[in-house]
């Protein structure tokens, strides 16, 4: 465990040096400050454009954060033998492994953090009041960026890092529009295909499980149960791609 | 010396070239491009996998667009799109009050096409929205406000203000605005329009509000009372040939057991001249 949790801190300061990151992150603020101008173009009430181009740039700069650090440093590790060095010590790779994603974790949690506060700090300018629900929607986006982080990992280990990161971007949009693999079902009326599309449905990510944006946004109710169920689909499914991952990893060639 | 203002001459060339572009560009005339656009509009289900998750945001973008759009026109131009353009916004966020609100207020205003149409739009969009937020009052308010100055359509003012005195949380003021409203327009019994105003005093907070209600049910019994007796003094009448003086006379007559008394208490009159009913309504309103 502390050898775990020494890799995610070392993971953590290597990200934090990283000057991408903070393109991203200068971006993502610049978003979310200007959010303010396009709420002064509408007509009617400023809080909700505030609100809803607030979170999509949360979640949008999240998403590119996970993706394009996550299969970045494991390459590196590999490309710049350093993984060898640490490998020699007493951790498993599986530690090595859980000890990266962790740090990324933290890189990207720490990130939507702040772009969390600029968006509510944006919103009590606005509005006057501190909307915690923002909160709420963020710490969402982030459970779905744990399991999209968990992906980028699994295909660090798999594959070369770009072909990681187009791999983890389509798992990121299939996991957005998996609903409509449901509607197919309907369509199909006979036959072993329907079963079959649905096992589909139900297998892979459903990633706007964790869209609660238009619930806050809006102030509507959202029941405990659901958030409660929410939080374990994401938790355990992050946990299987992690398991995969340390698999694969655990059997890789690293020479 | 020589290289750096060279560099520099031709960045500014180039830049002088690409804003010349821009303006020649900028001033090409275009058929309205934004219609041309507007005509490839995408299905909400399609514009919705697209948003990835961000269908309100979706919907932000494109009323701000529409905002921009429709500001273009004059009143007297046709419209192009108005309904679908706001029926998809709402597709994709149905909860987007101000596209319902400001969606109407654009289809009023046009002059361009058949007002029963545009009218016809209205309702829909209205309905819609009214549809989508079962548990909001302000929508249905607005919408009656709206058929009531802008359409001038009294019943489907009081449909809506209907709903919303019906929604919760709704303020008392839109149940006792109903009431008048359908009042106004003999929109229902006498009995029923009782039924609504008892509740409104149950519920009257204030002494203008008991005020309103009491005044209200007075009204609707003095109708209620008048179905039955002006008959009475007609039939009196025909008999007797001439008008009762007062209703004691009809009592003495075995008309009736007793002198009708109004919602308050005190006695009906008579008036010689119609030979109807006359109330007394007193209510102190200060």
């Amino acid at each position: 465990m502390r050898a775990m949790l020494a890799i995610a801190r070392n993971t953590l300061r290597e990200a934090l040096r990283d000057r991408v990151l903070y393109l991203f992150l200068g971006f993502a603020v610049l978003m979310l400050v200007s959010s303010k101008i396009f709420g002064l173009l509408t007509v009617g009430d400023e809080g909700k454009v505030i609100k809803d181009l607030g979170l999509a740039g949360v979640q949008f700069f999240s998403m590119l954060i996970a993706v394009m650090m996550s299969v970045l440093l494991v390459s590196r590790e590999v490309d710049g033998r350093t993984v060898y060095n640490i490998l020699a010590k007493p951790v498993r790779r599986w530690q090595f492994l859980l000890g990266k994603y962790l740090g990324l974790l933290a890189t990207v949690a720490l990130n939507l953090t702040l772009m969390a506060l600029v968006l509510v700090t944006m919103v009590r300018l606005y509005s006057g009041e501190w909307d915690m629900g923002l909160l709420f929607a963020s710490a969402m986006i982030l459970l779905e960026m744990a399991l999209v982080t968990a992906f980028a990992t699994l295909f660090a280990v798999l594959t070369r890092p770009m072909l990681g990161t187009v791999f983890t971007l389509a798992v990121y949009i299939i996991g957005h529009v998996a609903e409509n693999i449901w509607l197919l079902t309907q369509q199909i009326t006979v036959g072993v295909t329907k079963p079959i599309v649905a096992a589909i449905y139900y297998l892979l990510p459903n990633l706007e499980r964790f869209n609660f944006k238009t619930e806050v946004v809006h102030d509507l109710s959202i029941p405990h149960a659901e958030i409660g169920v929410t939080v374990v689909y994401g938790l355990a499914y992050t946990a299987l791609v992690l398991v995969l991952a340390c698999v694969r990893f655990s059997h890789k060639d690293l020479t | 010396m020589r290289r750096p203002l060279a560099v520099a001459a031709v960045v500014i060339t180039l830049l002088a070239v690409v804003v010349t572009c821009e303006v020649i560009l900028h001033n090409a005339p275009e058929a309205d491009p934004l219609g041309k656009r507007l005509l490839y509009l995408p299905s909400p289900d399609v514009l919705r996998l697209a948003s990835l998750g961000n269908d309100g945001l979706v919907a932000d973008l494109l009323y701000l667009w529409s905002i921009q759009y429709y500001s273009q026109f004059d009143f007297r131009e046709k419209f192009l799109y108005l309904d679908t353009v706001f029926n998809l916004i709402t597709d994709l966020d149905p909860r987007y009050f101000d596209a319902y609100r400001i969606g109407a207020m654009i289809m009023s205003v046009q002059k361009h096409g058949d007002p029963e149409l545009h009218k016809k739009a209205i309702v829909r969009l209205y309905d819609k929205g009214i549809d989508a937020m079962p548990d909001d009052w302000e929508i249905a308010e607005w919408a009656a406000w709206d058929a009531y100055l802008v359409l001038q359509d009294t019943d489907q003012a009081v449909k809506w203000m209907g709903i919303a005195a019906e929604r919760p949380d709704a303020p008392g003021v839109l149940k006792r605005l109903y009431g008048r409203w359908r009042d106004n327009i003999h929109g229902w019994t006498a009995e029923d329009s009782i039924a609504h105003w008892e509740d409104v005093l149950a519920e009257a907070e204030t002494k203008s509000e008991t005020n309103l209600a009491t005044s209200h049910i007075y009204d609707s019994y003095v109708s209620l009372h008048r179905s039955t007796l002006d008959p009475m003094l007609q039939g009196f009448s025909q008999v007797a040939r001439r008008c009762p003086e007062s209703w004691q006379e009809l009592v003495d007559e075995g008309w009736l057991a007793s002198v009708p008394v109004d919602y308050l208490g005190n006695p009906y009159g008579v008036d010689p001249n119609t030979c109807t009913l006359v109330a007394h309504k007193k209510i102190r309103w200060d």
